[in-house]
Protein backbone atom coordinates (compact mmCIF):
# COMPACT_ATOMS: atom_id res chain seq x y z
CA UNK A 1 0.00 0.00 0.00
CA UNK A 2 2.38 2.49 1.41
CA UNK A 3 4.80 1.14 -2.15
CA UNK A 4 1.56 1.93 -4.29
CA UNK A 5 1.51 5.50 -2.67
CA UNK A 6 4.80 6.23 -3.25
CA UNK A 7 4.42 5.54 -7.19
CA UNK A 8 1.86 8.50 -7.10
CA UNK A 9 3.08 11.95 -8.31
CA UNK A 10 1.04 15.07 -8.53
CA UNK A 11 1.60 17.54 -11.15
CA UNK A 12 0.52 20.66 -10.54
CA UNK A 13 0.16 23.42 -13.45
CA UNK A 14 -0.49 26.63 -13.10
CA UNK A 15 -1.47 29.02 -11.93
CA UNK A 16 0.53 31.44 -14.06
CA UNK A 17 -0.33 32.15 -16.96
CA UNK A 18 -0.88 35.77 -17.38
CA UNK A 19 -2.69 35.45 -21.09
CA UNK A 20 -5.37 33.16 -19.61
CA UNK A 21 -8.44 34.98 -18.82
CA UNK A 22 -9.35 33.05 -15.80
CA UNK A 23 -5.56 31.97 -14.60
CA UNK A 24 -6.18 28.18 -13.03
CA UNK A 25 -3.68 25.75 -11.34
CA UNK A 26 -4.76 22.35 -12.01
CA UNK A 27 -3.33 19.55 -10.21
CA UNK A 28 -3.17 16.33 -11.84
CA UNK A 29 -2.17 13.00 -9.49
CA UNK A 30 -0.44 10.74 -11.84
CA UNK A 31 0.08 6.89 -11.87
CA UNK A 32 3.10 6.47 -14.03
CA UNK A 33 1.37 7.93 -17.09
CA UNK A 34 -1.86 7.93 -16.39
CA UNK A 35 -3.85 10.61 -14.32
CA UNK A 36 -5.75 9.25 -12.01
CA UNK A 37 -7.21 12.42 -10.28
CA UNK A 38 -7.78 15.81 -11.15
CA UNK A 39 -8.55 18.97 -9.21
CA UNK A 40 -9.00 22.95 -10.47
CA UNK A 41 -8.17 26.01 -8.58
CA UNK A 42 -8.82 29.38 -9.43
CA UNK A 43 -9.16 32.92 -8.52
CA UNK A 44 -5.52 34.01 -9.03
CA UNK A 45 -6.04 36.78 -11.14
CA UNK A 46 -9.17 38.61 -9.28
CA UNK A 47 -9.14 42.11 -11.17
CA UNK A 48 -12.00 43.50 -8.70
CA UNK A 49 -14.22 44.45 -12.19
CA UNK A 50 -17.55 43.54 -10.79
CA UNK A 51 -16.59 46.02 -7.85
CA UNK A 52 -15.31 48.56 -10.13
CA UNK A 53 -18.55 48.89 -11.68
CA UNK A 54 -20.46 49.69 -9.18
CA UNK A 55 -18.76 53.26 -9.24
CA UNK A 56 -19.35 53.99 -12.54
CA UNK A 57 -22.15 55.08 -14.70
CA UNK A 58 -23.83 52.68 -17.02
CA UNK A 59 -22.02 54.10 -19.95
CA UNK A 60 -18.50 53.85 -18.53
CA UNK A 61 -19.81 50.11 -16.83
CA UNK A 62 -20.11 49.11 -20.62
CA UNK A 63 -16.41 50.42 -21.36
CA UNK A 64 -15.23 48.15 -18.83
CA UNK A 65 -16.78 45.36 -18.67
CA UNK A 66 -15.98 44.93 -22.47
CA UNK A 67 -12.34 44.41 -21.12
CA UNK A 68 -13.31 41.45 -18.46
CA UNK A 69 -11.64 38.99 -22.08
CA UNK A 70 -9.46 40.59 -24.09
CA UNK A 71 -10.88 37.71 -26.87
CA UNK A 72 -14.48 38.07 -27.00
CA UNK A 73 -14.96 41.39 -25.82
CA UNK A 74 -18.20 42.34 -27.85
CA UNK A 75 -19.95 39.77 -25.99
CA UNK A 76 -19.60 40.86 -22.67
CA UNK A 77 -20.87 44.32 -23.68
CA UNK A 78 -23.80 43.16 -25.45
CA UNK A 79 -24.51 41.18 -22.55
CA UNK A 80 -24.63 44.22 -19.98
CA UNK A 81 -26.25 46.55 -22.68
CA UNK A 82 -28.55 44.28 -23.36
CA UNK A 83 -29.43 43.78 -19.72
CA UNK A 84 -29.47 47.41 -18.83
CA UNK A 85 -31.93 48.09 -22.06
CA UNK A 86 -34.15 45.51 -20.33
CA UNK A 87 -34.76 47.25 -17.27
CA UNK A 88 -34.70 50.79 -18.96
CA UNK A 89 -36.99 49.39 -21.21
CA UNK A 90 -35.99 50.45 -24.16
CA UNK A 91 -35.37 48.38 -27.29
CA UNK A 92 -32.58 49.21 -29.51
CA UNK A 93 -34.13 50.06 -33.13
CA UNK A 94 -33.58 46.46 -35.76
CA UNK A 95 -30.58 47.81 -37.45
CA UNK A 96 -28.48 48.17 -34.02
CA UNK A 97 -29.43 44.53 -33.23
CA UNK A 98 -28.25 43.42 -36.75
CA UNK A 99 -24.89 44.90 -36.23
CA UNK A 100 -24.22 43.97 -32.91
CA UNK A 101 -25.12 40.12 -34.45
CA UNK A 102 -23.01 41.26 -36.94
CA UNK A 103 -19.54 42.39 -34.86
CA UNK A 104 -20.78 39.42 -32.52
CA UNK A 105 -20.17 36.84 -35.61
CA UNK A 106 -17.17 38.69 -36.40
CA UNK A 107 -15.91 38.10 -33.29
CA UNK A 108 -16.83 34.19 -32.73
CA UNK A 109 -15.03 33.76 -36.03
CA UNK A 110 -11.87 35.58 -35.06
CA UNK A 111 -12.32 33.66 -31.52
CA UNK A 112 -12.66 30.11 -33.37
CA UNK A 113 -9.61 30.82 -35.63
CA UNK A 114 -7.79 31.57 -32.85
CA UNK A 115 -8.65 28.91 -30.84
CA UNK A 116 -7.81 26.80 -33.70
CA UNK A 117 -4.62 28.00 -34.07
CA UNK A 118 -3.73 27.47 -30.78
CA UNK A 119 -5.01 23.99 -30.27
CA UNK A 120 -2.79 22.88 -33.14
CA UNK A 121 0.11 24.89 -31.67
CA UNK A 122 -0.63 22.28 -28.32
CA UNK A 123 -0.67 19.39 -30.63
CA UNK A 124 3.01 20.42 -32.04
CA UNK A 125 1.17 21.38 -35.68
CA UNK A 126 3.04 24.74 -36.21
CA UNK A 127 2.46 24.77 -39.33
CA UNK A 128 -1.35 24.80 -39.08
CA UNK A 129 -0.89 27.39 -36.33
CA UNK A 130 0.62 29.98 -38.88
CA UNK A 131 -2.02 29.54 -41.20
CA UNK A 132 -5.13 29.59 -39.14
CA UNK A 133 -3.65 32.46 -37.69
CA UNK A 134 -2.82 34.38 -40.86
CA UNK A 135 -6.50 34.10 -42.00
CA UNK A 136 -7.79 35.38 -38.54
CA UNK A 137 -5.86 38.77 -39.22
CA UNK A 138 -8.31 39.05 -42.12
CA UNK A 139 -11.30 38.76 -39.76
CA UNK A 140 -9.57 40.70 -37.56
CA UNK A 141 -8.58 43.93 -40.12
CA UNK A 142 -12.43 43.71 -41.36
CA UNK A 143 -13.56 44.38 -37.16
CA UNK A 144 -11.02 47.33 -37.01
CA UNK A 145 -12.25 48.70 -40.43
CA UNK A 146 -15.67 48.71 -38.98
CA UNK A 147 -14.72 49.47 -35.11
CA UNK A 148 -11.69 51.30 -35.74
CA UNK A 149 -9.92 48.45 -32.94
CA UNK A 150 -8.93 45.12 -33.31
CA UNK A 151 -9.56 43.89 -30.06
CA UNK A 152 -11.83 46.03 -27.77
CA UNK A 153 -14.43 47.40 -30.80
CA UNK A 154 -17.01 49.34 -28.22
CA UNK A 155 -19.35 48.99 -30.87
CA UNK A 156 -22.09 48.72 -28.27
CA UNK A 157 -23.74 52.07 -26.85
CA UNK A 158 -26.51 51.99 -24.35
CA UNK A 159 -29.86 52.04 -26.70
CA UNK A 160 -27.69 50.85 -29.89
CA UNK A 161 -24.92 50.62 -31.56
CA UNK A 162 -22.27 53.30 -32.34
CA UNK A 163 -20.70 52.31 -35.84
CA UNK A 164 -22.68 52.15 -38.80
CA UNK A 165 -21.73 49.91 -42.15
CA UNK A 166 -22.00 50.86 -46.07
CA UNK A 167 -21.93 49.20 -49.04
CA UNK A 168 -18.37 49.27 -49.23
CA UNK A 169 -17.54 47.76 -45.97
CA UNK A 170 -20.19 45.07 -46.66
CA UNK A 171 -19.04 44.41 -50.00
CA UNK A 172 -15.70 44.09 -48.48
CA UNK A 173 -16.98 41.60 -45.65
CA UNK A 174 -18.53 39.48 -48.26
CA UNK A 175 -15.41 39.57 -50.11
CA UNK A 176 -13.94 38.20 -47.03
CA UNK A 177 -16.50 35.86 -46.01
CA UNK A 178 -15.81 33.83 -49.36
CA UNK A 179 -12.11 33.51 -48.62
CA UNK A 180 -12.56 32.34 -45.31
CA UNK A 181 -15.02 29.80 -45.93
CA UNK A 182 -12.97 28.15 -48.77
CA UNK A 183 -9.88 28.08 -46.24
CA UNK A 184 -12.41 26.34 -43.36
CA UNK A 185 -12.57 24.07 -45.89
CA UNK A 186 -9.35 23.17 -45.78
CA UNK A 187 -8.76 23.03 -41.85
CA UNK A 188 -12.24 20.77 -41.81
CA UNK A 189 -10.00 18.45 -44.12
CA UNK A 190 -7.18 18.48 -42.08
CA UNK A 191 -9.13 18.54 -39.22
CA UNK A 192 -10.86 15.35 -40.26
CA UNK A 193 -8.37 13.00 -42.13
CA UNK A 194 -4.87 14.11 -41.11
CA UNK A 195 -3.17 10.90 -39.02
CA UNK A 196 -0.92 12.80 -37.11
CA UNK A 197 -3.90 14.90 -35.59
CA UNK A 198 -6.16 12.18 -35.53
CA UNK A 199 -3.98 10.20 -32.96
CA UNK A 200 -3.48 13.46 -30.85
CA UNK A 201 -7.64 14.09 -30.85
CA UNK A 202 -9.87 10.94 -32.01
CA UNK A 203 -11.51 9.28 -28.98
CA UNK A 204 -9.37 11.01 -26.68
CA UNK A 205 -11.25 12.79 -23.73
CA UNK A 206 -14.79 11.61 -24.48
CA UNK A 207 -17.04 13.91 -22.39
CA UNK A 208 -20.62 11.59 -22.62
CA UNK A 209 -23.91 13.50 -22.79
CA UNK A 210 -25.29 12.63 -19.38
CA UNK A 211 -21.77 14.08 -18.31
CA UNK A 212 -21.87 17.18 -19.87
CA UNK A 213 -25.22 17.85 -18.83
CA UNK A 214 -24.02 17.01 -15.23
CA UNK A 215 -21.37 19.03 -15.08
CA UNK A 216 -22.81 22.33 -16.75
CA UNK A 217 -20.53 22.39 -19.71
CA UNK A 218 -21.64 25.06 -22.39
CA UNK A 219 -20.61 26.49 -25.41
CA UNK A 220 -18.93 23.98 -28.41
CA UNK A 221 -17.64 21.91 -25.40
CA UNK A 222 -21.37 20.71 -24.51
CA UNK A 223 -22.67 20.81 -28.11
CA UNK A 224 -19.62 18.48 -28.90
CA UNK A 225 -21.36 15.83 -26.45
CA UNK A 226 -24.46 16.48 -28.15
CA UNK A 227 -26.18 18.52 -25.63
CA UNK A 228 -28.68 20.82 -27.05
CA UNK A 229 -27.09 24.17 -25.29
CA UNK A 230 -26.64 27.24 -27.36
CA UNK A 231 -28.65 30.32 -26.21
CA UNK A 232 -28.62 31.92 -29.59
CA UNK A 233 -31.09 29.29 -30.51
CA UNK A 234 -32.56 28.41 -27.06
CA UNK A 235 -33.70 31.91 -26.18
CA UNK A 236 -33.02 34.17 -29.17
CA UNK A 237 -31.73 38.00 -27.73
CA UNK A 238 -31.15 41.06 -29.85
CA UNK A 239 -31.36 40.47 -33.61
CA UNK A 240 -30.80 36.53 -33.57
CA UNK A 241 -34.92 36.41 -33.63
CA UNK A 242 -34.53 37.99 -36.64
CA UNK A 243 -31.43 36.22 -38.13
CA UNK A 244 -31.74 32.89 -36.28
CA UNK A 245 -28.51 30.29 -36.28
CA UNK A 246 -28.48 26.63 -36.81
CA UNK A 247 -27.37 24.43 -33.53
CA UNK A 248 -24.48 22.53 -34.70
CA UNK A 249 -24.30 19.18 -32.45
CA UNK A 250 -21.78 16.48 -32.31
CA UNK A 251 -22.59 13.47 -30.52
CA UNK A 252 -19.31 11.79 -30.16
CA UNK A 253 -18.11 14.10 -27.65
CA UNK A 254 -14.09 13.40 -27.75
CA UNK A 255 -11.69 16.17 -28.94
CA UNK A 256 -12.54 15.42 -32.43
CA UNK A 257 -16.03 16.27 -32.08
CA UNK A 258 -14.72 19.89 -30.44
CA UNK A 259 -12.68 20.70 -33.37
CA UNK A 260 -15.37 19.55 -35.90
CA UNK A 261 -18.17 21.73 -33.60
CA UNK A 262 -16.53 24.61 -33.61
CA UNK A 263 -15.60 24.73 -37.84
CA UNK A 264 -18.76 24.10 -38.00
CA UNK A 265 -20.14 26.90 -36.28
CA UNK A 266 -17.71 28.99 -38.51
CA UNK A 267 -19.70 28.28 -41.55
CA UNK A 268 -22.63 29.15 -39.98
CA UNK A 269 -21.25 32.45 -38.76
CA UNK A 270 -20.01 32.79 -42.17
CA UNK A 271 -23.58 32.35 -43.71
CA UNK A 272 -25.32 34.36 -41.07
CA UNK A 273 -23.04 37.21 -41.75
CA UNK A 274 -23.77 37.15 -45.08
CA UNK A 275 -27.65 37.20 -45.05
CA UNK A 276 -27.66 39.90 -42.19
CA UNK A 277 -25.53 41.86 -45.06
CA UNK A 278 -27.78 41.02 -47.54
CA UNK A 279 -31.47 41.76 -45.58
CA UNK A 280 -30.02 44.14 -43.57
CA UNK A 281 -33.07 47.35 -43.05
CA UNK A 282 -31.70 50.88 -42.77
CA UNK A 283 -33.05 52.94 -40.18
CA UNK A 284 -31.88 54.44 -37.08
CA UNK A 285 -29.04 53.37 -34.70
CA UNK A 286 -29.48 53.67 -32.02
CA UNK A 287 -32.27 55.60 -29.47
CA UNK A 288 -32.10 57.63 -26.04
CA UNK A 289 -31.50 56.32 -22.88
CA UNK A 290 -32.03 58.17 -19.82
CA UNK A 291 -28.92 58.05 -17.42
CA UNK A 292 -31.04 57.08 -14.49
CA UNK A 293 -31.90 53.15 -14.85
CA UNK A 294 -35.07 51.89 -12.89
CA UNK A 295 -34.98 50.43 -9.98
CA UNK A 296 -34.77 46.21 -10.61
CA UNK A 297 -33.09 43.42 -11.16
CA UNK A 298 -32.29 41.67 -14.63
CA UNK A 299 -30.57 38.51 -15.49
CA UNK A 300 -29.30 38.27 -19.45
CA UNK A 301 -27.49 35.78 -21.45
CA UNK A 302 -25.35 35.57 -24.24
CA UNK A 303 -23.27 33.04 -26.30
CA UNK A 304 -19.83 33.62 -26.29
CA UNK A 305 -17.98 32.01 -28.77
CA UNK A 306 -16.76 29.46 -25.49
CA UNK A 307 -20.57 29.51 -23.92
CA UNK A 308 -23.05 30.55 -22.43
CA UNK A 309 -22.14 34.19 -20.80
CA UNK A 310 -24.79 35.15 -17.68
CA UNK A 311 -24.80 38.65 -16.27
CA UNK A 312 -26.97 39.69 -13.28
CA UNK A 313 -27.50 43.18 -12.85
CA UNK A 314 -29.27 45.00 -10.11
CA UNK A 315 -30.16 48.80 -10.37
CA UNK A 316 -31.07 50.80 -7.21
CA UNK A 317 -32.69 53.79 -9.42
CA UNK A 318 -29.44 55.59 -9.48
CA UNK A 319 -26.72 56.09 -12.72
CA UNK A 320 -24.89 53.46 -11.25
CA UNK A 321 -25.70 50.00 -10.81
CA UNK A 322 -26.11 47.79 -7.41
CA UNK A 323 -24.19 45.25 -8.36
CA UNK A 324 -22.92 43.45 -11.60
CA UNK A 325 -22.47 39.81 -11.54
CA UNK A 326 -20.74 38.41 -14.42
CA UNK A 327 -20.10 34.48 -14.86
CA UNK A 328 -18.21 33.36 -17.71
CA UNK A 329 -17.96 30.71 -19.70
CA UNK A 330 -14.41 29.06 -19.37
CA UNK A 331 -15.39 28.91 -15.80
CA UNK A 332 -18.43 26.14 -16.73
CA UNK A 333 -15.62 24.46 -18.73
CA UNK A 334 -13.14 24.28 -16.37
CA UNK A 335 -15.26 21.11 -14.57
CA UNK A 336 -15.01 18.92 -17.52
CA UNK A 337 -11.43 19.07 -17.48
CA UNK A 338 -11.38 17.67 -13.83
CA UNK A 339 -13.83 14.71 -15.30
CA UNK A 340 -12.66 13.73 -18.64
CA UNK A 341 -8.45 13.74 -17.46
CA UNK A 342 -8.76 10.79 -15.52
CA UNK A 343 -7.62 7.67 -17.22
CA UNK A 344 -5.73 9.71 -19.82
CA UNK A 345 -2.25 9.69 -20.12
CA UNK A 346 -0.44 13.25 -19.12
CA UNK A 347 0.78 13.93 -22.66
CA UNK A 348 -2.90 14.67 -23.24
CA UNK A 349 -3.39 17.30 -20.89
CA UNK A 350 -2.18 20.38 -23.00
CA UNK A 351 -4.74 19.17 -26.10
CA UNK A 352 -7.71 17.99 -23.79
CA UNK A 353 -7.07 22.02 -22.05
CA UNK A 354 -7.01 23.32 -25.04
CA UNK A 355 -10.01 21.75 -26.36
CA UNK A 356 -12.37 23.64 -24.11
CA UNK A 357 -10.56 26.93 -25.58
CA UNK A 358 -9.53 28.17 -22.01
CA UNK A 359 -7.93 31.19 -24.04
CA UNK A 360 -4.54 30.05 -23.91
CA UNK A 361 -1.98 31.40 -25.77
CA UNK A 362 0.73 32.08 -22.95
CA UNK A 363 3.35 29.10 -22.67
CA UNK A 364 5.37 29.74 -19.40
CA UNK A 365 3.51 28.01 -16.85
CA UNK A 366 5.23 26.16 -14.28
CA UNK A 367 4.27 22.45 -13.87
CA UNK A 368 5.62 20.72 -10.90
CA UNK A 369 5.94 16.99 -10.57
CA UNK A 370 5.86 16.25 -7.05
CA UNK A 371 6.25 12.84 -5.15
CA UNK A 372 6.37 11.55 -1.83
CA UNK A 373 10.09 10.30 -1.93
CA UNK A 374 11.46 12.31 -5.24
CA UNK A 375 12.15 16.19 -4.53
CA UNK A 376 9.80 18.49 -6.75
CA UNK A 377 10.29 18.55 -10.66
CA UNK A 378 9.40 21.78 -12.04
CA UNK A 379 8.22 21.25 -15.43
CA UNK A 380 7.03 24.58 -17.21
CA UNK A 381 4.31 24.46 -19.61
CA UNK A 382 6.59 24.61 -22.77
CA UNK A 383 8.18 21.25 -21.35
CA UNK A 384 4.33 19.79 -20.77
CA UNK A 385 3.66 20.73 -24.70
CA UNK A 386 7.03 19.62 -25.52
CA UNK A 387 6.63 16.09 -23.55
CA UNK A 388 2.92 15.48 -25.18
CA UNK A 389 4.71 15.87 -28.70
CA UNK A 390 7.63 13.93 -27.88
CA UNK A 391 5.49 10.76 -26.47
CA UNK A 392 2.76 11.36 -29.73
CA UNK A 393 6.01 10.95 -31.98
CA UNK B 1 5.78 13.45 -51.49
CA UNK B 2 5.33 15.32 -54.79
CA UNK B 3 2.04 16.78 -54.01
CA UNK B 4 3.90 18.09 -50.60
CA UNK B 5 6.99 19.06 -52.58
CA UNK B 6 4.24 21.23 -55.03
CA UNK B 7 2.92 22.87 -51.99
CA UNK B 8 6.04 24.29 -50.39
CA UNK B 9 7.09 25.42 -53.50
CA UNK B 10 3.95 27.09 -54.17
CA UNK B 11 3.78 28.65 -50.88
CA UNK B 12 7.29 30.00 -51.22
CA UNK B 13 6.87 31.88 -54.59
CA UNK B 14 3.72 33.72 -52.73
CA UNK B 15 4.18 37.03 -50.98
CA UNK B 16 5.13 37.19 -47.88
CA UNK B 17 1.96 38.05 -45.09
CA UNK B 18 4.35 39.41 -42.53
CA UNK B 19 4.95 43.24 -42.64
CA UNK B 20 8.39 44.20 -41.37
CA UNK B 21 7.43 46.09 -38.88
CA UNK B 22 10.01 49.18 -37.91
CA UNK B 23 10.75 49.85 -41.74
CA UNK B 24 7.10 49.11 -43.26
CA UNK B 25 4.39 50.15 -41.67
CA UNK B 26 0.47 49.05 -41.81
CA UNK B 27 -1.52 51.72 -42.66
CA UNK B 28 -4.69 51.86 -40.02
CA UNK B 29 -8.24 52.40 -40.95
CA UNK B 30 -9.67 55.77 -40.98
CA UNK B 31 -12.16 54.43 -37.66
CA UNK B 32 -8.70 53.79 -35.73
CA UNK B 33 -8.71 54.74 -31.89
CA UNK B 34 -5.21 55.61 -31.43
CA UNK B 35 -3.70 58.27 -29.46
CA UNK B 36 -5.39 61.53 -28.57
CA UNK B 37 -5.23 64.93 -30.64
CA UNK B 38 -6.64 68.27 -29.41
CA UNK B 39 -7.98 69.72 -32.30
CA UNK B 40 -8.13 73.79 -33.59
CA UNK B 41 -10.07 75.60 -35.34
CA UNK B 42 -8.70 77.10 -38.49
CA UNK B 43 -8.00 80.29 -37.05
CA UNK B 44 -5.75 78.88 -34.67
CA UNK B 45 -7.72 79.08 -31.85
CA UNK B 46 -8.47 75.54 -29.59
CA UNK B 47 -11.20 73.80 -29.86
CA UNK B 48 -11.41 72.44 -26.38
CA UNK B 49 -13.31 74.69 -23.72
CA UNK B 50 -12.16 73.14 -20.92
CA UNK B 51 -15.54 71.55 -19.94
CA UNK B 52 -13.89 68.40 -18.78
CA UNK B 53 -17.09 66.86 -20.30
CA UNK B 54 -14.33 64.03 -21.26
CA UNK B 55 -13.08 63.84 -17.64
CA UNK B 56 -16.20 63.01 -16.23
CA UNK B 57 -17.02 60.31 -19.12
CA UNK B 58 -13.86 58.77 -19.01
CA UNK B 59 -14.55 55.10 -17.76
CA UNK B 60 -10.60 54.87 -16.84
CA UNK B 61 -10.34 58.06 -15.02
CA UNK B 62 -7.76 58.68 -17.40
CA UNK B 63 -8.19 62.67 -18.24
CA UNK B 64 -7.90 65.71 -16.02
CA UNK B 65 -8.63 68.98 -16.92
CA UNK B 66 -8.38 72.24 -15.59
CA UNK B 67 -10.11 75.09 -16.77
CA UNK B 68 -8.95 79.11 -16.20
CA UNK B 69 -10.77 82.34 -17.83
CA UNK B 70 -10.37 83.41 -21.58
CA UNK B 71 -9.73 86.98 -21.73
CA UNK B 72 -10.11 88.82 -24.49
CA UNK B 73 -5.91 90.02 -24.58
CA UNK B 74 -5.23 86.43 -23.81
CA UNK B 75 -7.55 84.62 -26.02
CA UNK B 76 -7.31 80.72 -26.08
CA UNK B 77 -10.07 79.34 -27.07
CA UNK B 78 -13.79 80.79 -28.38
CA UNK B 79 -15.94 81.50 -25.38
CA UNK B 80 -15.66 82.09 -21.99
CA UNK B 81 -13.38 79.37 -20.51
CA UNK B 82 -10.80 77.06 -22.09
CA UNK B 83 -7.99 74.41 -21.07
CA UNK B 84 -5.12 75.86 -18.99
CA UNK B 85 -3.96 72.22 -18.15
CA UNK B 86 -4.97 69.33 -20.19
CA UNK B 87 -3.36 66.03 -18.89
CA UNK B 88 -4.23 61.98 -20.71
CA UNK B 89 -2.25 59.25 -18.58
CA UNK B 90 -1.64 57.11 -21.47
CA UNK B 91 -1.38 54.22 -19.06
CA UNK B 92 -4.86 54.59 -18.03
CA UNK B 93 -6.27 55.23 -21.14
CA UNK B 94 -8.07 51.91 -22.97
CA UNK B 95 -8.85 53.48 -26.01
CA UNK B 96 -12.44 53.29 -25.68
CA UNK B 97 -13.02 57.16 -27.62
CA UNK B 98 -16.02 57.76 -25.00
CA UNK B 99 -14.00 61.22 -24.66
CA UNK B 100 -14.62 61.96 -28.31
CA UNK B 101 -18.32 60.90 -28.25
CA UNK B 102 -18.81 63.12 -25.40
CA UNK B 103 -16.75 66.09 -26.43
CA UNK B 104 -19.21 69.00 -26.91
CA UNK B 105 -17.11 70.63 -29.49
CA UNK B 106 -15.10 67.64 -30.84
CA UNK B 107 -12.23 69.30 -29.63
CA UNK B 108 -10.54 65.76 -28.58
CA UNK B 109 -10.21 62.79 -31.47
CA UNK B 110 -8.86 59.64 -31.21
CA UNK B 111 -5.97 59.59 -33.86
CA UNK B 112 -4.04 57.08 -35.76
CA UNK B 113 -1.09 57.30 -34.11
CA UNK B 114 -0.02 53.51 -32.13
CA UNK B 115 3.48 54.02 -31.31
CA UNK B 116 3.38 54.98 -27.24
CA UNK B 117 6.15 53.85 -25.40
CA UNK B 118 7.98 55.75 -22.38
CA UNK B 119 10.71 54.66 -19.99
CA UNK B 120 8.86 55.54 -16.79
CA UNK B 121 5.56 56.26 -15.42
CA UNK B 122 5.97 59.58 -15.40
CA UNK B 123 6.44 60.25 -18.92
CA UNK B 124 3.12 58.40 -19.49
CA UNK B 125 1.38 61.46 -18.44
CA UNK B 126 0.90 63.36 -22.01
CA UNK B 127 0.65 66.75 -21.57
CA UNK B 128 -1.47 69.21 -23.66
CA UNK B 129 1.62 70.88 -25.11
CA UNK B 130 2.27 66.97 -26.82
CA UNK B 131 -1.44 66.62 -27.42
CA UNK B 132 -2.36 70.21 -29.11
CA UNK B 133 -2.29 69.53 -32.44
CA UNK B 134 0.33 72.69 -34.79
CA UNK B 135 -1.74 75.45 -36.19
CA UNK B 136 -2.94 75.24 -39.74
CA UNK B 137 -1.34 77.14 -42.25
CA UNK B 138 -0.31 80.91 -41.58
CA UNK B 139 -2.86 80.62 -38.59
CA UNK B 140 -1.74 82.40 -35.08
CA UNK B 141 -1.09 80.38 -32.44
CA UNK B 142 -2.42 80.85 -29.01
CA UNK B 143 -3.16 82.98 -26.95
CA UNK B 144 -4.40 85.09 -29.68
CA UNK B 145 -5.19 89.06 -29.04
CA UNK B 146 -9.23 89.04 -30.55
CA UNK B 147 -11.72 92.03 -30.50
CA UNK B 148 -14.02 92.22 -27.87
CA UNK B 149 -17.19 90.26 -28.79
CA UNK B 150 -16.60 87.99 -31.23
CA UNK B 151 -15.54 84.61 -29.78
CA UNK B 152 -18.50 84.51 -27.38
CA UNK B 153 -20.55 81.34 -28.34
CA UNK B 154 -18.29 78.16 -27.07
CA UNK B 155 -19.75 75.25 -28.80
CA UNK B 156 -20.13 76.19 -32.66
CA UNK B 157 -22.78 74.56 -34.92
CA UNK B 158 -22.05 71.12 -36.30
CA UNK B 159 -23.01 68.38 -38.50
CA UNK B 160 -22.73 64.94 -37.15
CA UNK B 161 -19.50 62.91 -37.72
CA UNK B 162 -19.53 60.59 -40.82
CA UNK B 163 -16.38 58.01 -40.04
S1 LIG C 1 -10.24 56.95 -24.88
FE1 LIG C 1 -11.54 56.29 -23.16
S2 LIG C 1 -10.11 55.80 -21.53
FE2 LIG C 1 -8.95 56.99 -23.02
S3 LIG C 1 -9.09 59.08 -22.28
FE3 LIG C 1 -10.79 58.79 -23.73
S4 LIG C 1 -12.53 58.19 -22.46
FE4 LIG C 1 -10.68 57.92 -21.22
S1 LIG D 1 -11.83 68.04 -24.75
FE1 LIG D 1 -13.99 68.49 -25.07
S2 LIG D 1 -15.03 67.53 -23.34
FE2 LIG D 1 -12.87 67.63 -22.80
S3 LIG D 1 -12.68 69.54 -21.67
FE3 LIG D 1 -12.21 70.00 -23.80
S4 LIG D 1 -14.16 70.68 -24.68
FE4 LIG D 1 -14.65 69.62 -22.74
Amino acid sequence: MTEAKKEKFIVPIGPQHPALKEPGNFEFTVDGEIVTDATVRLGFVHRGIEKACETRNYTQDMYLLERVCGICSHVHATAFVLGVEKLAGVQAPPRAEAIRVLAAELERIHSHLLWFGVAAHEAGFDTLFMYTWRDREVVMDILETLSGSRVHYSVNILGGVKIDIDQKLSDLIKKDMDFLEERTEHYMKVVTTDETFLGRTRGIGTLSRDRAKLLGAVGPTARASGVKRDVRVNAPYSGYKEFPVKMVIDQTGDLEARFVVRLKELYESYRLIREILEKIQPGEISTRIKRKIPEGEVISRVEAPRGELFYFIKSNGTEMPDRVKVRTPSLCNWGTITDVAVGHKLADMPMLLAGIDPCFSCNDRMVEIRSDSQPSQMMNWDGLRKYGIEYYK
Amino acid sequence: MLKGLFTTLKIALEKPVTTQYPEQRRPVHTRFKGRHTLKRYENGLEKCIGCALCAAACPADAIFVEASENTDEERYSPGERYASTYEINMLRCIFCGFCEDSCPTEAIVLGDQYEMSFGDRHSSIYTKELLLEPVSGDAETTPQKTKPGEFTRSVPVMQDPQD
